[in-house]
């Protein structure tokens, strides 16, 4: 009886086949957009985390206890070799590059400007950070002890080009000043305020020296084969590398603005799904509410010669299920080519900044696996339900009434 | 009740009041039907035919009063009970548009026995036999709007035989039908009611009807005003 039931309900959606076809690509759209807009934000969120890790941050960061929280220049990473030869023999690490940092100042001959002196290992940084790459003018560090890189929008504030000479000073670990005279060998390009504009990169062994702590460091930026894995704090890197008070912390506690940003990411999906798929339930009961009202006489004769109300019901919940597939197959379809095609050519936004990430490059939607299935499922369980309420008013008809109201 | 009754109905009241205005449909009747009657339930528009046909077969509930059919007392079924009883004891045919159109008459013939849940051969075989028996054996695989209207009646009348019922019940069956058409149907209807012995209860106010049927009871302003045998007319 089911199996007829199933068949019968096929054939009464197509006894209106435009408001089947109407009804299935309004759902189908909604899923479809669903789906697009859902991996556009992973890619957005790709991009955030890429941007963050990629350019500069590292996947991953190791740091003496209470460093990151004093900026204590006095906080080196503790037992540094044996830090060093336990990164060597990990697995799970890609790359990693040691730095130092200190607040300075930096001044040309018309500016004075407050930076983060940041030294680089001119070897290993480019394995990990976009240091080398970020470099649009001039060149990258060469391991000469006067050379330094700045952003572009320092080199705008100093009124420095190429060339010029600009002093660092900086606070060493003794109490003492230190000022360094630097040549500007490359001005670079990252896409963030805080890198293009607040910080100056120099060799390590040079900041090392100006800091009073040679052969010392602050930090040690990780990268692992994915960003991901930064995230991931089931990964033993944290417990191996949480040693000799010293801290390995991932890129979410690093920069918390792009997990609160994920987060946030997060529940405008969630909000945005709720409202779609309560559309998408209002739509489907109107749809099968109007077949129900026009088939009023149908359902009388059905009852009349001893349909029972639970097989009335059924079959209108079933009318839903087959408008949910139709709706589903449209929608997956619809949203899998939108997606399929802007993978392929991205979506500009031009350029905008969002907490301090700017989004100047196209963004590529990325579709995860878990999604292609999840809305689809959503969309087939939520259609089919929303045939409930319909169903039960259809099985609940008294025959002799809907008959005598439907002539 | 004897065990010759088909229907017994007693004291039946059946008032409407959907609109707060009280609308006395029928107005306490009692009635018998007996086991193989070919009755014609006539009236003016407006006199009650339909609402009492529908009390009669459970598919309203009287407002007062009793209804017996087959022996069970129908008027106090759950809306489950009633239904599985129509579906075993009673056969409908309606005026027009009561069959499935996405089913074809093979299927709509099936249907109350797929209710039932006979097996799929015995189901075939029954289908196949009472659409020959009602001449239209060759339109089985065709769906209604294939069908003229006096073959969709003929699918109607084997859809409501074909559950064998201890009662069928026709509301205004010709209604819809040019007068040869009629005629043939209730010849066909007829010629069914003697040959299985079914009871036959229909209203209507077609004169083609009228003088086919063997009883007539004749139904105004929700009272039975008079019952007599076409003869007597």
């Amino acid at each position: 009886m089911f199996i007829r039931l199933v068949k019968f309900a096929w054939k009464i959606i197509w006894r209106n086949g435009r408001r089947t076809v109407i009804t299935g690509l309004a759902v189908g759209l909604g899923l479809g957009s669903m789906m697009f807009t859902e991996a556009l934000m992973q890619g957005m969120a790709a991009h955030m985390i890429q941007t963050t890790t990629e350019s500069w941050m590292g996947d991953a960061q190791i740091h003496r206890d209470g460093f990151p929280d004093t900026r204590n220049i006095n906080l080196t990473i503790n037992r540094l070799d044996s830090m060093l030869s336990m990164l060597d023999g990990d697995s799970t690490v890609s790359s990693f590059t040691a730095r130092i940092l200190s607040p300075a100042s930096v001044t040309s001959t018309t500016e004075l400007k407050p930076v983060t002196l940041i030294g680089v290992d001119s070897k290993t940084d480019p394995e990990v950070t976009m240091l080398e790459a970020a470099v649009d003018t001039g060149s990258y560090l060469s391991g000469e002890s006067t050379e330094i890189i700045i952003g572009y929008k320092l080199a705008d504030d100093l009124n420095a080009g190429l060339g010029d000479v600009i002093i660092i000073t900086v606070a060493q670990a003794d109490s003492g000043l230190s000022s360094s005279m630097f040549f500007v060998s490359g001005i670079c390009r990252f896409g963030s305020d805080n890198l293009d504009r607040y910080s100056a990169f120099v060799n390590l062994t040079t900041a090392g020296v100006m800091l009073g702590i040679p052969g010392e460091i602050h930090e040690i930026a990780v990268q692992f084969p994915q960003a991901e894995m930064g995230a991931d704090i089931s990964l033993g890197f944290r417990r191996k590398f949480t040693a000799f008070s010293n801290t390995a912390l991932g890129w979410p506690e690093l920069a918390p603005q792009v997990g609160s940003m994920l987060s946030m990411v997060n529940i405008s999906m969630a909000i945005m799904a709720a409202i779609l798929f309560g559309l998408v339930v209002f739509g489907i009961v109107n749809s099968l509410f109007m077949s129900v009202f026009e088939r009023m006489y149908e359902f009388g004769v059905m009852k009349a010669v001893g349909t029972r109300t639970g097989t009335i019901s059924t079959m209108v919940i079933l009318e839903a299920f087959w408008i949910a597939v139709i709706s589903t197959v449209m929608g997956s379809a619809i949203g899998l080519l939108i997606i399929w095609i802007t993978t392929g050519t991205g979506i500009s936004f031009g350029e905008i900044e969002v907490s301090g990430i700017i989004f100047d490059k196209p963004i590529y939607p990325v579709l995860r696996l878990s999604r292609i299935w999840l809305y689809p499922l959503f969309t087939l369980i939520l259609t089919t339900a929303a045939g409930i309420y319909p169903g039960i008013h259809a099985g609940r008809l008294n025959p002799a009434e809907a008959m005598r109201k439907s002539l | 009740m004897t065990d010759n009754d088909v229907i017994v109905a007693e004291g039946v009241v059946k008032t409407y009041d959907d609109s707060g205005v009280p609308v006395h449909a029928i107005r306490g009747i009692d009635y018998t039907l007996a086991k193989g009657e070919f009755t014609a339930i006539i009236g003016p528009s407006g006199s009650g035919k339909t609402t009492f046909l529908n009390v009669l077969a459970g598919l309203d509930t009287p407002t007062e009063g009793e209804v017996w059919l087959s022996g069970k007392l129908i008027s106090d079924m759950s809306g489950k009970e009633l239904s599985d009883f129509r579906r075993d004891h009673i056969g409908f045919i309606f005026q027009a548009y009561n069959l499935f159109p996405v089913l074809t008459a093979e299927e709509n013939v099936e249907y109350v026995m797929l209710l039932q849940g006979i097996p799929p051969g015995e189901r075939h075989e029954r289908v196949m036999a009472i659409l020959k028996k009602v001449g239209i054996a060759e339109y089985a695989g065709r769906l209604p709007m294939q069908l003229s209207g006096g073959q969709q009646q003929r699918v109607a009348v084997a859809r409501a035989m074909v559950s064998r019922p201890s009662l069928v019940i026709a509301d205004e069956p010709t209604a819809n039908l040019d007068s040869k058409t009629s005629g043939a149907l209730l010849d066909m209807m007829r010629r069914l009611n003697e040959e299985t012995g079914v009871t036959f209860l229909f209203s209507t106010h077609d004169e083609i009807v009228m003088k086919r049927a063997r009883k007539i009871v004749v139904l105004r302003d929700g009272k039975i005003d008079g019952k007599a045998s076409l003869e007597d007319c």
